[in-house]
């Protein structure tokens, strides 16, 4: 949502006043310290923990054992497939639904009232996640389900008799969609209604059609926070666990239930492995992360 | 993350399921250390292991006056019932350190207070048996075979560590929703169980949810040990095919809302879970005719103890009839219920309460080493077997 505001209020800035600048630098710096004091202790700290106890062994000496485990164990090299296959689908599923959801609401000429309540809801419902969604989700579409009782009653047809199970890969890609797409409504409205009315107006008095207008001005300026609000929506599903973990045990197998099992679990104890899959997963959002760097900086070039 | 832990694994909070995670590293442990160390050296009349007479127990006990205990949460297989009959009889009073402790810390509680006759050390455990291994190891039990001692079937032969109660995987088996309760394991595979049969655990996770592959298996494999994990592993992976299994951890909650309505648990959560649900819905217990398997708790006194004849007493009290009695009034399985059984002193209001006793005639105990290996060989294939990826 940002730039394209920002390249707008930032200009008139310029001219601001340059009284005290380095009292000011300072404290401005100053502002930022608790930020990075948080980010130290909370990001920075564990990850270089999670770094140097990946190459832990149980009785605690040195060892490459959980690294080389990762890429040649067969359940843990499945697992970072269906972890990157489910939040791949879920944040593209989630940021196209979302998008097409948000564009209705704000653009899409409905009553204000309705883009009020689904705002509301997107708030509510990205955050509503764990314990008590998976429950949600069990209740209404598992065995016993509200609504899979209530198809049976209508239609007389036993959908879980037909093969139908919420307990694969695909039922918790839809529990995920559940916070996937409220997320990208949340972000996705304000960028929307960035889009001034003078822009459209100014391509149609130029002779532009609609596509010419969403080709070049609308999606270019939009571009970034569609790719940010990817990302974030990625990321979201990547490490969550405790949704996963409440619906369906290790019974689906993805990379932070594998690292949940060596952690906590009464079985396995393997605390180095477990950091080793972590790191695998700091790395698999490092890079995805640089890849959305590069991207944000072409995508947002016209607004230098 | 933790309140996902507690919601669905809150049964495992005494590390009964904790058994064999702590066994690999036990073993190893044992393997290397050079022998169980004796009991401390000052209390020579307690170096040989046997039973002292009753009287004389309680008496020395009595210029104790005080026991210290750890990890016994009042609402777990009847010891809050335990401790205040113990109380009362021998008018001792009991120190009760952190109910909510694990077996790990049980054993550190020890260690960390070797050098100290405080109200930290601990005088009697009750451990999972896999820590018992790693226990003896490090030389934090002392050897004491109480009275009852030849009853016991699950024991160390030299008495640093013994049984005291058990629990035995059973079908919890919700009424309205399953007309024929399944009575073997192979039951369990019938077109009739279509997406009903569920663990109370994950197989990754808790050791409960290992030991149900394994005793399908053992039932299987008519008894073999040595072929149970792998025909267990076989006979989930037909259950899973046949699309009986849901993959998802039942817990009451799951239970009383009709998800799971066939659980396979330990006997005594179940039957804890029929009291608390209250016939809504109505539960049913069975024992499977083959394929028993016990998941055992281990009774051991602290070689540091502060009270040692108080520590010896209360074992004394809680392995005698009595003591094993107030167990099966929390569902827990006494380890000497076979023999108490064939003396007919269990009372016929509490056992009606339980399933028939023959169930549990041929429970099969597994030794430590028996467990660490099967629990190897089930986690680890558990995934490629069953679920075929």
């Amino acid at each position: 949502m940002g730039p394209v505001k920002e390249a707008h209020t930032t200009q008139p800035n310029g001219g601001a006043p340059k009284a005290r600048p380095r009292l000011n630098a300072i404290l401005d710096w100053l502002a930022l310290v608790p930020f990075f004091l948080f980010a130290l202790m909370f990001l920075v700290l564990p990850s270089i923990s999670i770094f140097f106890r990946s190459f832990e062994a149980v009785d605690g000496s040195f060892t490459f054992e959980n690294i080389i485990a990762i890429f040649t164990v067969r359940d843990f090299v499945n697992a970072y497939k269906s972890s990157l296959s489910i939040s791949l689908i879920t944040a593209i599923g989630g940021a196209v639904f979302g998008f097409l959801l948000a564009y209705a609401v704000v653009l899409g000429g409905l009553p204000r009232a309705l883009r009020t309540f689904m705002v509301t809801f997107s708030g509510v419902a990205s955050n509503f996640a764990g314990v008590p969604l998976a429950f949600a989700f069990i209740a209404t579409m598992g065995n016993a389900g509200l609504v899979t009782r209530w198809i049976e009653g209508i239609t007389g047809v036993d959908i879980h008799a037909q093969g139908f199970s919420i307990y694969t890969i695909t039922g918790l890609s839809i529990v995920y969609m559940y916070f996937q797409f409220p997320l990208m409504v949340l972000i996705m409205a304000p960028a929307l209604d960035g889009l001034r009315r003078e822009w459209r107006e100014a391509c149609e008095n130029l002779g532009g059609t609609s596509w010419h207008y969403w080709r070049y001005v609308a999606f270019p300026i939009l571009l970034p926070s569609l790719l940010g609000t990817t990302i974030l929506l990625f990321g979201n599903a990547f490490g969550a666990y405790a949704t996963a973990y409440a619906f369906s045990g290790s019974f689906i197998n993805l990379v932070p239930i594998l690292i949940g099992a060596q952690m906590q679990g009464d079985v396995l104890f393997n605390p180095g492995l477990g950091n080793a899959l972590a790191l695998g997963m700091i790395i698999i959002m490092g890079v995805s992360m640089l890849g959305y760097i590069s991207m944000q900086r072409r995508a947002a070039r016209w607004t230098r | 993350m933790s309140s996902v832990k507690r919601s669905t694994e809150n049964v495992t909070r005494r590390d009964f399921l904790k058994v064999s995670a702590v066994a690999g590293a036990s073993a190893l442990l044992a393997a290397c250390a050079p022998g169980a160390a004796e009991p401390a050296a000052n209390m020579p009349d307690l170096t040989s292991g046997n039973a002292i007479p009753l009287d004389d127990l309680i008496a020395a006990a009595k210029t104790e006056g005080q026991l210290t205990t750890i990890a016994l949460p009042h609402d777990w297989a009847n010891y809050g019932e335990i401790i205040e009959t113990f109380k009362t009889k021998y008018g001792l009073t009991v120190n009760e350190l952190n109910p909510d402790a694990g077996s790990a810390d049980e054993l550190a509680a020890i260690e960390a207070n070797k050098d100290s006759k405080g109200p930290q050390a601990p005088d009697v455990i009750d451990v999972g048996v896999g820590h018992t291994a790693n226990a003896m190891a490090k030389g934090l039990v002392a050897k004491y075979k109480v009275a009852t001692w030849d009853s016991i079937e699950m024991k160390d032969p030299d008495g640093y560590w013994w049984a005291e109660y058990y629990g035995a995987l059973a079908f919890e088996v919700s009424k309205p929703a399953i007309e024929n309760s399944p009575q073997d394991w192979e039951d369990l595979l019938k077109p009739e169980y279509k997406g009903k049969v569920a663990m109370a655990g994950d197989v990754l996770k808790s050791n409960q949810s290992v030991m149900t592959v394994y005793a399908a298996g053992l039932s299987r494999a008519g008894g073999d040990k040595t072929k149970a994990a792998e025909m267990g592993l076989q006979f989930w992976k037909e259950v899973n095919d046949a699309g009986n299994f849901i993959p998802v951890i039942a817990d009451q909650g799951k239970i009383a809302q009709g998800e799971t309505p066939l659980v396979i648990e330990w006997d005594y959560l179940a039957l804890a879970n029929r009291d608390s649900l209250a016939g809504n819905p109505e539960i049913e217990i069975v024992v499977p005719k083959t394929g028993v398997i016990a998941g055992p708790y281990a009774g051991g006194i602290s070689a540091y103890a502060p009270h040692p004849y108080a520590a010896r007493l209360w074992w004394e009290f809680v392995m005698s009839d009595e003591g094993q009695l107030l167990y099966l009034k929390g569902y827990a399985h006494p380890i000497r219920f076979n023999d108490m059984a064939k003396r007919g002193v269990i009372p016929a209001d509490l056992a009606a309460k339980l399933p028939p006793a023959e169930s549990y005639a041929n429970a099969t105990f597994l030794t430590v080493e028996e467990l660490q290996a099967a629990t190897t060989y089930i986690t680890e294939n558990w995934r490629s077997v069953v679920f075929g990826e």
